[in-house]
């Protein structure tokens, strides 16, 4: 579909199409990149945080998030969430190509394998708690929570955007001069993916 | 209407791209690329003495770790959210926050002195 097709598509779906900017990209495509770069500062702030704050003031105040980890657990869940980025990859390529049935099956594996992840965290978060290590036992427990937490937050908001796309598409509300709409919740989703291998190596396995 | 997957995207059906979208045998073998990265993440916890990583004490072990952080955060933006196929404007848009980030939270930790033992 050329571009002044998809143009022509959207004036007969919503009486205009979407306004040009001199950049020659959308401003949603635009507006996404901007907010994920504030993102970083959010997130590089609760890193920094975390490295202040990573070793406890005393024993007293229990066990240290290092001394709790299952390396080999959240090396599973790290990997669940980075294939999610490949079948969010392969969603969007697909819409490009006009075809909705791949789509909505790889939206809908995205979607299971972020799910997977947030319910690993989950699991995560309930045996460091059995072992000690609350929100509040001490201020590494704090940022560590404040920092993973944030981020499985993120991730939630990425399996709801996922699932709306989903029955968006289903009730044919997706078309494929809709693309990019599908691509910017995909951009979200890439970044999610890219703070965790942050994470991942900052906070799980550097020593 | 193509629903070829062995075709790159046209530029015509994409905002703001200056270069074609790849096949999707690319996605694939970029998340090959990326799952073996992991691979020897998770072999730099499971054989800490190993012989590429095991030297200076642990500043072995964190120059390779931040590399191989820095290779995957790259590669998954450059591909997958195609910072590679789209006009410059969006790398240097996202990479001045993330300069910016980087930037104030070094010196930050440089603040409270991160970088030397004994800190705490």
């Amino acid at each position: 579909m050329a571009e002044t097709a998809i143009k022509e598509a959207l004036v007969a779906e919503i009486g205009h199409a979407d306004h040009d900017t001199n950049t020659g990209i959308s401003n949603t495509k635009l507006a996404m990149w901007l907010f994920l770069a504030s993102e970083c500062l959010l997130f590089g702030g609760l890193i920094t945080t975390y490295l202040l704050y990573k070793i406890p003031i005393s024993t007293e105040q229990g066990p240290a998030p290092k001394q709790v980890y299952d390396i080999p657990f959240t090396s599973v869940s790290s990997f669940v969430l980075l294939m999610s980025s490949l079948t969010m990859v392969l969603a969007v390529s697909a819409i490009e190509r006009g075809d909705h049935h791949r789509m909505r099956a790889w939206l809908a594996g995205t979607a299971l394998l972020g799910s997977t992840f947030v319910a690993g965290q989950i699991y995560e978060f309930t045996a460091f708690k059995g072992e000690g290590m609350g929100f509040t036992t001490s201020r590494s427990s704090s940022a560590f929570y404040t920092l993973t937490g944030f981020h499985g937050v993120h991730v939630t908001v990425g399996i709801i955007m996922l699932v709306s796309l989903l029955l968006l598409s289903l009730r044919g509300k997706v078309p494929q001069h809709r693309a990019e709409t599908v691509e910017t919740v995909g951009l979200y989703w890439h970044f999610v993916d890219v703070v965790w291998i942050v994470i991942f190596a900052v906070v799980y396995l550097i020593p | 209407m193509s629903t070829e997957t062995a075709e790159p995207v046209s530029t015509d059906v994409l905002d703001g791209a200056v270069e074609e979208y790849p096949r999707d045998r690319q996605y694939v073998l970029v998340a090959l690329f990326l799952g073996a990265l992991t691979m020897i993440e998770i072999a730099t916890y499971a054989q800490p003495k190993f012989a590429a990583w095991g030297w200076g004490d642990k500043a072995g072990l964190i120059t390779v770790l931040m590399i191989l952080m820095a290779v995957k955060f790259w590669t998954v933006a450059y591909f997958f959210m195609h910072l590679k196929f789209d006009k410059a404007i969006l790398t240097r848009v996202f990479y001045a926050g993330l300069l910016l980030a980087v930037g104030v939270y070094v010196a930050i930790l440089t603040m409270f002195n991160l970088w030397y033992p004994g800190h705490h």
